[in-house]
């Protein structure tokens, strides 16, 4: 069968392109991986950074009633260094209370007694640091304010007409999900890439090369070439993205044991139910960059018009994170925002249709079959074969 | 047997072959002679099914391009304008690649590829990969691959281009083993001492059009020359003068 003579050889020749080696270490096994578990360290700094009570303050002498209370409230007390400005401007510090030296005359008086927090909120890892300061302040106020409300027979009831509790419904997993939604943008992306270099150099590079006359002068079908290079890209697309998926595998379970595991919650089933929806995902990006590849006149112009398409894609993620789209059924029709919002779901740890995985798929596998008859319709026309000026 | 038969071909309004006839026989070598830009490439194509005529006929061994274009390109080896190979493969593979996609076995393929190398000089070549080699060493395995399969008719579009003497020398011999096998053999070229020293027949194109065929003696004779340069400016109408 010609069209697997066409597939065995486009594959062997990737395989020892050096590139798709670079391509398989740098994007699929770092990236993902690492991204993950930078973002995992991140988020449990900033657990840690508000889970012990601990405030910075200059001028705490100044301030009796407020050190009594922030001890009663097993606060730990630091005094910041004298440079403390100059630390926060270049992150190494979160906030400082300031106790300028008249405040306890005036919190005694009850003539408004002033403190400054300092800060800069241009660094949003600082925030729960300043979140932390400001509530501790707003406690000691209100307590200030009760206990001088008793005295003068008061109810301090009065002052705090609705009592406001936080019931928080999500689950960790779910709290979870904005990290997960990084593999669902790789799981997106990562098929792109794969099957990026493949397309790109089996059609626009075969034509550049000097090889695409002489290959079609061969006794085959167009639409037997085309499908042959079309499954050799397909198979790349997959490939990478598998790798990249199982990256993530591997580093959720480095999580497995921590805080973070139930958050991390990535593994087997959801890497099964991931595999499933890109392959046909990778079936339609694959023909499409063939196509469009197919189309370019020149291996630069395949690389740029294969930039516009993972562009695209790579803005519908990012569509759905911002624009807080909620799920209905007819985002199963559209591709990208189909698997986008599938694969979200499976990240949620939410059940899954059978029609979730196969409505997408038909699609994918149509899109990917108008693109290879298109590829082969081209592959007929002389001045696609023998180039334009 | 490859046979032309009033062949037009018209890119966007531009005519760029315009009632090309002839035929090259089996047992011969038969070329297409004319200046850059006279059609002959445009021809070749037609024939090997790679571009459609407008208008007319190209027949390979009595099979019409346009109807059955398979059968065609299974009976003949091109050696096309565009030679370029797969430099990460090895000139084996990319011999071998050519052999399966015309359907040869791999023993079959094996021992074509030993039988050609062995006629183009190229054994120590096979087994390397295609990335750094010279001019020659890639028209060798260009020529190999178009001739893995054994056609009966082979075509070869400015075999010489960018060749040293020395391969120039070697392909000649090669191109006449072939017509000796008993293969129809057309080439074009725009070189007229190659064409001298190798044709049996000759078909002038100028301008898209044949304005002159025959054996050499003959053209001579139409022209009124002494020798075949002369009887080429002559006859292609002083196109370079």
């Amino acid at each position: 069968m010609p069209l697997l003579v066409v597939y065995l050889k486009e594959l062997r020749d990737a395989l020892r392109d050096r590139r798709t080696a670079l391509m398989v270490l740098v994007a699929s096994i770092l990236t993902g991986p690492v991204t993950l578990v930078l973002v995992a360290q991140f988020i449990s700094g900033l657990e840690e950074k508000s889970a012990t009570l601990k405030v910075r303050m200059v001028g705490q002498e100044n301030a009796a009633a407020l050190v009594n209370f922030l001890k009663r409230s097993d606060v730990e007390i630091e005094s910041a260094p004298k440079d403390y400005e100059a630390r926060i401007k270049e992150g190494r510090l979160d906030a400082v209370i300031v106790v300028p030296q008249d405040f306890e005359e005036h919190y005694l008086a009850g003539d408004g007694a002033k403190l400054e927090i300092i800060y800069d909120d241009s660094r949003t890892d600082s925030g729960p640091a300043i979140r932390q300061a400001e509530r501790l302040l707003r406690a000691f106020n209100r307590e200030a304010g009760m206990l001088r409300m008793i005295t003068r027979g008061v109810s301090p009831d009065l002052t705090e007409p609705v009592k406001v509790q936080h019931v928080n419904t999500a689950t960790p997993r779910q709290k979870g999900a904005f990290l997960l939604f990084l593999i669902t943008m790789f799981a997106i992306l990562s098929p792109l890439l794969g099957g990026m270099t493949i397309a790109i150099d089996s059609t626009a590079g075969e034509r550049e090369r000097g090889s695409l006359e002489p290959l079609l002068a061969n006794p085959v079908p167009a639409w037997q070439v085309v499908i042959g290079k079309w499954l050799a890209a397909w198979t790349f697309a997959t490939g990478v993205a598998t790798l990249t998926l199982g990256g993530f595998v591997i580093a959720a379970s480095f999580y497995a044991r921590e805080r973070l595991a139930a958050m991390m919650a990535f593994g087997a089933p959801e890497f099964a139910q991931f595999v499933a929806m890109v392959i046909p995902f990778a079936a339609m990006t694959s023909a499409l960059q063939i196509l469009i590849c197919t189309y370019g006149r020149s291996y630069r112009e395949a690389q740029t018009y294969v930039s516009y398409l993972a562009t695209v894609v790579s803005f519908v993620p990012m569509i759905v994170m911002f624009s807080g789209l909620k799920d209905s059924f007819w985002q199963l029709l559209v591709p990208v925002l189909a698997q986008q919002v599938v694969l979200a779901r499976v990240v949620r740890g939410d059940g899954l249709d059978i029609l979730d995985w196969a409505l997408p798929a038909a699609i994918a596998f149509a899109i990917a079959a108008a693109a290879v008859v298109g590829v082969a319709r081209l592959l007929r026309e002389e001045r696609i074969v023998f180039g334009r000026n | 047997m490859i046979e032309a038969r009033d062949l037009v071909k018209r890119f966007d309004g531009v005519l760029a072959v315009h009632q090309v006839s002839f035929l090259a026989p089996d047992g011969e070598i038969t070329a297409l002679l004319g200046p850059n830009g006279a059609g002959k490439t445009t021809t070749l194509r037609m024939i090997a099914t790679l571009v459609a005529p407008t208008q007319g006929s190209a027949r390979v061994d009595g099979i019409d391009a346009t109807k059955d274009p398979l059968a065609v390109r299974a009976r003949i080896g091109m050696l096309s304008d565009a030679r370029g190979l797969y430099g990460r493969l090895t000139a084996r593979e990319n011999i071998a690649y050519y052999a399966a996609l015309r359907g040869l076995r791999a023993a079959q393929a094996e021992e074509s590829i030993e039988r050609l190398a062995d006629m183009l000089d190229m054994q120590p070549l096979l087994d390397r990969r295609t990335d750094g080699f010279s001019q020659g060493e890639r028209m060798k395995v260009a020529i190999a691959r178009a001739l893995v399969h054994d056609p009966p008719n082979v075509m070869l579009d400015e075999p010489s281009n960018g060749l040293d003497v020395m391969t120039t020398r070697n392909l000649r011999e090669v191109i006449r083993r072939l017509r000796d096998a008993g293969k129809c053999v057309l080439f074009s070229s725009h070189v007229m001492q190659e064409v001298s020293a190798l044709c049996d027949n000759i078909v002038i194109v100028a301008r898209g059009s044949v304005v002159a065929s025959g054996r050499a003696p003959e053209l001579l004779a139409a022209s009124g020359r002494d020798n075949l340069e002369d009887a080429f400016v002559h006859l292609a109408g002083g196109g370079v003068a």
